[in-house]
Parts: C-alpha cells; structure tokens; sequence
C-alpha cells in the first residue's frame, strides 16, 4: 500500500467520523424522533398493503396493521421496565386483560365513544399497577418474576370464574371462557366512523380512522416514552438496572423510582389493551393469560430490549409471523418453530434484538475489514 | 456537639459478636480513621452506620438526630456519602451520567414525581456533576463508558460519585484497595486536597498504614470487634496494646 493511499483512507475516515457525530446528535433530538415517528406511521400501511414487491412479500392487510401498532405501545411500555429498569416482569397480561375487559365494560353499559374507553380502561389498569406493584416490587429479580406471574393468573382465574357476571346478578363482568362480546362503539368524536375511510389522501395511502386513532396514540407512545428516558427518570432507570444498591447509596429513593417504572409500564398496558377492545371488539379470556406476558417479553427482547423502537419492530415480526407466515402453504403449520428459530437466532447472533443488528453489522464490517488491513 | 456518634453499638451475626459496645465521636472537619486487623468489624461499623446492616443494641445518631430506623437513602439525603471498597458504579453509563446521578439526589431530594421534564433543564445537576468529576481529575474521560476506565479511574469515580451527593461526612472503605503505588498515591493526595479545599469530615477505613498516618487527625484502633485505642497518629502507634493486637508485636 502506497503512503498516497494511506493519506487518502485516513481522510475518508475523518469525514465519515464527522458526518457520523452530525448524524447522531441528530438522531437524538426529539423533533426528528417526532417527525421519523409520523413518517414511519403513515407510511407503514402503505408499505406494508400497497407497495410494490415489499407488500407482494410481506402481504399485509390493515387490520394487522393496526394490531402491531396496539402491541407495539404494549412493548415500549413494558421495555421501560425491562430493559431500562432491568425488572423482568411476567404478569403484564394483568394489565392489558384488565383494560381490555375495563373498555369493553365502559362501552356495553356506559358509552361507545372510543376515547372514553380508552380514557377508564388506562385508569382501572393504572390503578391496579400500583397495587400489584406496591405487592410484588418488595421483591427483587426471580422472585419479583414469579410473583408478578401469581399475581397475573390469580387475575386469569378469578376472570374466568367468579368475575365471569357482576356479583349478584347475571350481566356479563369478563364473561368467562366465551370472552366478552358485548362491544358497541359509537363514531370518534360523535362524527367518524372508525371503519370509514379517512378523507382525500390519507384515506387514499393510509386508510381507515381506526388505524388513525390507533396510530395517534402509538405516536403519543413514542413520543412519551422518549421524553421519559430524556428526564431523569431515564437515568435512574439506568441506574437501576446497572447498580441498584450504589444508587440508593447516592441518595435516591429505588424503591418509589421502581414503583413508577412499573405504573408507566402498565399504563402503556392499559392504553394497548383498552385500544385492542376496540381494534377486535371482542375480549377473549386469553388476554389475561400467561402467553399474553410472555408474548410481550419475546417481542420486547426480539426487537431490542433496551432501545426505544427495537420493540416496535418486534412486535412487528413476533405478528407477521403469527398472521402471515402460519398461513402460508407448507411451511404455515410450523409458525411457532419459526418463531422459535428466528427468536433463537437473534438472541444467538445479535444479542441487542433486531435494532442492534447494524450496529452489529457495522462491528462484524469493521473486525473483517481491520483484518484485510492489518496484512 | 459531635458530627456523628455512636453510642454503645452492639452488632451480631448469629452468635458472633462484630461490634462490642462501640461508642466513638467523628467532630466536625475532622479526618478520622479506622485500623484493625482482618475481620475486627472496621466495615460492619461502616455499614452500620450507612444503615446497610441494622444495629443490634446501641444508638447511631448524625447532627444529634438518630439514624438507625432510617433507610439508606435518607442517610444519605442526611449528608452521609460513602465510598465502596471495590468500585461501585454504573459501567454501562457515561463517566458523566454517573456523577450525574449523585448530583440528582442531592440537588432534588429522593425521589421527583415529574417524569416530563428534559433533563437538559436541570442544569444545576450537570453542573454538580462537572465540578466533582473536576476535583478527581476525570473531566476529560466525561464521554467515555464507566466499564471502559482503567481501574485507578473507576475508582476515582467512585469517590467523584460519592462527592457528588454533597456530603458533610464521607465514608471511605479502603479506597486505594488493588491500586498501583502511583494511583495510590494520587488517592491519597485527592483525600488531602478534599480536606483542605472541601473542608470535608472523613472517616477512612484503610489497611496502608503509611496512608493512615499520613492523612489522618485521629485513629481509631478496633480488634475483635473492640475500641483498644483512639488518639492522634503519635500516640496510637506508640500505643503498646496496638502493637500487640495488631501489629502483632512489631515495632512501626
């Protein structure tokens, strides 16, 4: 290799070190994770239904759409708590169930107006992350797991008997085993229909007002959870998960941080839950289950647990593969070795889940091109 | 009236006695350290005191107010700070974010309900932060990930972090435990340039004697979980109980 050579690679470097600093101050402003957040929402159906190839392979329909959106709010709360409080919780099935089946009572007996439902069946599911919370956070790692797991199925047990009817009298409560059928919603705002088309050309490439409501609030989400992991909540968080004795040794109160890491988390629950009442109009006796919380663990680990969007995509892929690839010829039957499989090899290769894989890419690039060089 | 005080502390584990009726006084501005040999209970005082372990028997009282009901982390709002023995600090974080977190609680208290607000407007906290990172010397390695430092300067961390709490008393547990010749002894001048610049109260448990004899107003001599002797560096070491217990005979 000549010195000109040299001289040239070193320059390349610098301008690729610059432009890559530009990039990431950048990328952290929270304006352009607002405006990337807006893009990425409204462009996702069209994407995922409409495009040419992309779509002929990933064969989305709106309602999917719209489902991964619901989860994805589901997963960025809950990685707040795992993956940067380091609380591995598996009872958020409680949390989601319990809103699920909250907004579906609101609109059977109360009203069908969608933010209402939205509105009490985050509060009932805040309400109760304090109480599971003050409950199960007296205890740390494994046993903390298993008795948000307790805590969880006593809820799926309780739903499925004595809570199936109100107390004394035979008006559905959860319904038991046939899941809560009930559902009526009246037009957002008193004016759209939610399974109408939204006007000129956000009905054109986006689609319906029910993925428009459902999309507000995933930005809301996003947006939110950002803001939260800029303040010093996001810091203690880290904290936490790094050092949980050093930090209450500087002076912070672990026990109250842990316990608000863990209400923002079933409060994200509780929005996901209360929107897949009105997403499916239907709550099944399922939604309080285990799976339910494993379900989002996978998709939270999937996706990148300790990244803000990593569990969007997670969530993505976790139901792509549940709704689309079990029902393709052949390969269909086996979706949950698939998942399987896919789950295995991330967490194998790129630790960091799917939004560390450039990252991962970039340090594999660099390790073989240091090699080349080298000789 | 004395910064801290212990009165008559007892500590069992089971059977075993680790503190036998300790009663000691730390003054105001004063540099006091704990000797004894292995196992003579320095760091159970230690952690008695930081509300680690509870107190058997006895009273711990700061500023003339009892500690010992409370939790360890209004111990530390009271304005005790301690330093661990091995480097405690958050090595998937930033040099900065750690010091960031001490100067957290002690410019906004134990807890903070709002969870909106940008951390780029608390900048009282990063300020804190910047001034102890400054006083240990790593205001350079500001960006660069805790896990990453050499060990002398996790350790430095370590201390800037307790610094940052803004304590009116530090406890230091071995702070120079596993360090080069060198970094002990940029230690040991940081600990003097904290008590002459800071004015700060500090109790130091330590092995190196030379350390304790060079920086200390006062020792304390604890074996078997007993104070033998207590005095100014001079009369301790010419204390012939001390160099029997624990310097096993040997003349300094």
């Amino acid at each position: 290799m000549s010195d000109d050579a040299r001289t040239d690679g070193g320059t390349t470097v610098k301008n690729t070190t610059a432009l890559r600093e530009r990039y990431d101050a950048l990328k952290g402003e929270e304006s352009t994770v607002a405006v990337v957040s807006i893009i990425g929402l409204l462009a996702f159906p069209w994407l995922f239904i409409e495009a040419p190839v992309v779509s002929g392979f990933l064969k989305g329909y709106e309602s999917l759409a719209s489902l991964i959106l619901i989860w994805a709010i589901f997963a960025i709360g809950f990685d707040l708590l795992l993956g940067y409080t380091g609380l591995l919780s598996f009872g958020h099935a409680a949390f989601w169930g319990t809103a699920a089946y909250a907004s579906a009572n609101v609109s059977a007996y109360l009203t069908g107006s969608p933010l209402v439902m939205v509105l009490l069946g985050t509060v009932i599911a805040v309400g109760l992350a304090w109480l599971l919370g003050y409950l199960t956070l007296r205890r740390g790692g494994i046993y903390f797991s298993i008795l948000t797991l307790a805590f969880a199925q006593m809820m799926f047990y309780m739903s499925s008997s004595v809570l199936a009817t109100y107390p004394g009298s035979k008006t559905p409560l959860t319904n038991g085993e046939n899941g809560f059928t009930g559902v009526s919603l009246d037009p957002l705002l008193g004016m759209f229909e939610l399974n109408r088309e939204m006007p000129s050309i956000l009905g054109e490439f986006v689609g319906t007002w029910h993925y428009g409501f459902i999309a507000v609030f995933t930005f809301l989400a996003i947006v939110i959870a950002y803001r939260i992991l800029n303040s010093p909540y996001g810091l203690v968080f880290k904290a936490i998960r790094e050092n949980e004795q050093r930090t209450e040794f500087v002076g912070l109160n672990v026990w109250r941080y842990k316990l608000m890491s863990f209400i923002i988390s079933g409060t994200f629950a509780g929005v996901a839950g209360s929107l897949f009442t009105i997403h499916s109009q239907y709550v099944p006796l399922s939604s309080l289950y285990w799976t339910s919380s494993g379900e989002v663990v996978i998709m939270t680990v999937l996706g990148g647990a300790g990244s803000l969007f990593g569990p969007i995509f997670g969530a993505a892929v976790y139901l792509w593969v549940e709704n689309i690839v079990s029902g393709m010829p052949n390969i269909g039957a086996f979706w949950h070795l698939i998942l399987g499989l896919v789950f295995v090899v991330v967490i194998v290769l790129v630790p960091d889940g799917i939004w560390g894989l450039p990252d991962a890419v970039r340090r594999a690039w660099g390790y073989i091109s240091n090699l080349g060089g080298d000789r | 009236m004395p910064l801290l005080e212990l009165d008559d502390v007892v500590k069992e584990f089971g059977g075993l006695v680790a503190t036998d009726h300790v009663s000691l006084d730390v003054n105001e501005g004063e540099h006091l350290s704990i000797i004894g040999p292995n196992g003579a209970g320095k760091s159970t005082l230690i952690n008695l005191v930081t509300r680690m372990l509870d107190v058997t028997d006895g009273d711990i009282r700061f500023k003339g107010d009892s500690i010992v009901a409370l939790e360890p982390h209004e111990v530390v709002q009271r304005g005790i700070g301690k330093s661990f023995q091995t480097a405690s600090i958050f090595p998937e974080l930033t040099v900065e974010e750690n010091a960031e977190i001490a100067a957290l609680a002690a410019e906004h208290g134990e807890f903070r309900f709002n969870f909106l607000k940008h951390l780029r407007d608390y900048t009282e906290v990063s300020d804190l932060a910047h001034r102890t990172l400054d006083a240990v010397g790593l205001l350079e390695k500001v960006d660069r990930r805790a896990a990453d430092l050499p060990y002398g300067d996790k350790r430095r961390l370590e201390i800037s972090i307790a610094l940052a709490s803004e304590p009116d008393l530090l406890l230091m547990d071995e702070p120079t435990a596993g360090m080069s010749p060198e970094e002990t002894q940029s230690t040991v001048d940081l600990i003097e340039e904290l008590k002459e610049e800071l004015g700060l109260t500090i109790v130091l448990v330590e092995h190196d004697m030379e350390i304790v004899f060079s920086v200390s107003d006062r020792i304390a001599v604890l074996n078997r979980g007993e104070i033998i002797a207590e005095g100014t560096p001079d009369e301790v070491q010419g204390d012939p109980d001390v160099q029997e217990a624990y310097l096993g005979g040997v003349e300094l």
